[in-house]
């Protein structure tokens, strides 16, 4: 309950207007994210994760050789950068242990970026402090995105977007 | 020359014994066998553990049914990306081990060169260099221009997802398990293509990258739209959207053929198994004046011979791998004109 009174204190809400827009606030992020800081995203099919991704890897100078792709299939996508990405997308994961076994909690510890995808099948004890992204579609182009904080570090991030937006 | 492949990109753990890049001797599939009976328990679904569990099972299935020894495999073939990276090290640090304690050569192997190299298995009408393939699975759609047997350019490729994935969530929307290609293909053989229409999306009609993230949201905008009527219409969405998948699919790939001077087309991958796509690609090429190869349906899926057919030609060319060798994760974008 405490985690959640914070979050929405410190929560962003941003409304996207197009995919650009979308990708332009990823892209700010990006430019901001530290090492070790994951990004978890939710939404329906079609608000826009793939969409904001490719921004955060824009705001971490991925060399645009790189198509951020869709990782359902794959699983895990890794990318160079400023920091290293790994997109991932747990969409076809069922069990923590499936998880465990593709070495994902490494990647928590790594020295990179995280962005998950469907990080609601994951343990919150994997990834306790993260922020949350959350896309919603109120039309068929219109988003609205809320950026929640869980722990100090992300909420520091958000209060540096505010800045700069 | 016989070389053992060996595939653990993704799902699968394959191995499969062909000779000189063109016959297969065996071919196994993970999937396809019953290894829990083998190992006496559950085998997990999808996890570098399963690849653990099915590589020494599979590899010796493989040199089984070929009716040798392994002391008989000349070079070992292995799929080296892109893929998931702890899946790739099972097949990868196996297939390694084993050509050094054997002291026969081995080399890695690129999935979708792979895949490409599948057109060449058990057929007397494999595709004449150069030619140009779309290549279309779960995880990759892209077209290629193949000038020989190791010279690959991409021309384009997917910015978001692969044509397999829009198939496997649009059957998820519609409630029809997963994976989405086979049963998508069905219904849509029993609906009207005409009835629903759904954006095709070309991007730059003069390229070949596509997008099918927007095609998907459609479909799932019109089962939002049509809440107490669409199941009724299933079929007729099915047909609606494997018409738009095909209609770019296949544009494109004439395209390509054109741009490049081809009169040889090619399928592969697993949505190669897609018959609406094989029936229009042959009509289309056709009128064009082209000709096409399309994999058997055994081999569009992933599988180890196609590793082992790309492998015999980058060891004949004189590559081959050392010790120090590793896999990767994600091939480069690299688009050429």
């Amino acid at each position: 309950m405490a985690e959640a009174a914070s979050a929405g204190i410190n929560a962003l809400l941003v409304l996207s207007r197009s995919p650009q827009e979308t990708r332009r606030l990823g892209q700010l992020l990006g430019q901001l994210l530290v090492a070790g800081t994951t990004v978890a995203l939710a939404g329906d099919l079609g608000s826009g994760k793939t969409v904001f991704v490719q921004g955060l890897a824009q705001g971490l100078e991925v060399p645009p050789a790189y198509y951020i792709t869709s990782p359902t299939y794959a699983i895990i996508h890794d990318y160079p950068g400023r920091l290293p990405l790994f997109h991932v997308d747990l969409y076809r994961l069922t069990s923590p242990e499936e998880m465990e076994d593709i070495g994902l909690c490494e990647l928590f510890s790594e020295r990179a970026v995280v962005a998950l995808e469907w990080a609601e099948r994951l343990p919150r004890r994997y990834f306790h402090e993260h922020l949350l992204v959350v896309l919603k579609i109120l039309t068929e182009d219109v988003r609205e995105i809320t950026l929640i904080p869980y722990g100090q570090a992300a909420a520091d991030l958000i209060g540096e977007i505010k800045k700069r937006m | 020359m016989i070389l053992l492949g060996i595939e653990s990109s993704c799902d699968e753990t394959a191995a499969a014994l062909v000779a000189d890049g063109t016959t297969i001797l065996s071919s196994v599939v993970s999937s396809q066998i019953e290894l829990h009976r083998a190992y006496g328990g559950v085998v997990p679904e999808l996890a570098s553990r399963k690849h653990v569990e099915a590589i020494v099972p599979v590899v010796d299935a493989a040199v089984r049914q070929a009716g040798l020894s392994l002391s008989q495999v000349q070079a070992v073939a292995v799929t080296k990306g892109p893929g998931l990276i702890g899946s790739l090290l099972v097949g990868f640090t196996f297939a390694k081990a084993l050509a050094y304690a054997r002291k026969i050569p081995w080399v890695g192997v690129d999935h979708l060169e792979g895949h490409i190299h599948s057109l060449f298995l058990s057929t007397s009408t494999p595709p004449l260099f150069p030619f140009v393939v779309l290549l279309a699975s779960g995880g990759h759609t892209g077209i290629y221009h193949v000038r020989s047997h190791t010279d690959f350019i991409l021309l384009g490729q997917t910015r978001d997802d692969a044509a397999g994935e829009a198939y496997d969530k649009v059957a998820k929307m519609l409630e029809l398990g997963y994976p989405g290609g086979g049963v998508i293909d069905r219904l849509a053989a029993q609906g009207n293509p005409a009835a629903i229409h759904f954006p095709r999306p070309y991007l730059d009609k003069s390229a070949f990258d596509f997008s099918f993230s927007g095609l998907k949201s459609a479909v799932n905008r019109y089962i939002l739209d049509h809440p107490d009527t669409y199941r009724q219409k299933i079929n007729d969405i099915a047909a609606g959207f494997q018409e738009a998948v095909v209609d770019v699919l296949c544009y494109k790939l004439i395209q390509a053929a054109k741009v490049k001077n081809c009169r040889q087309l090619a399928v592969a991958g697993g949505v190669a198994a897609n018959q609406g796509l094989r029936a229009r690609i042959q009509a289309q090429a056709g009128q064009a004046g082209c000709s096409v190869c399309i994999p058997p349906l055994s081999l569009c899926g992933d599988n180890a011979a196609m590793i082992a057919a790309a492998g015999y030609h980058y060891l004949k060319a004189g590559k081959q791998d050392s010790l120090e060798a590793d896999v990767y994760s994600r091939s480069i974008s690299k688009i050429c004109p």
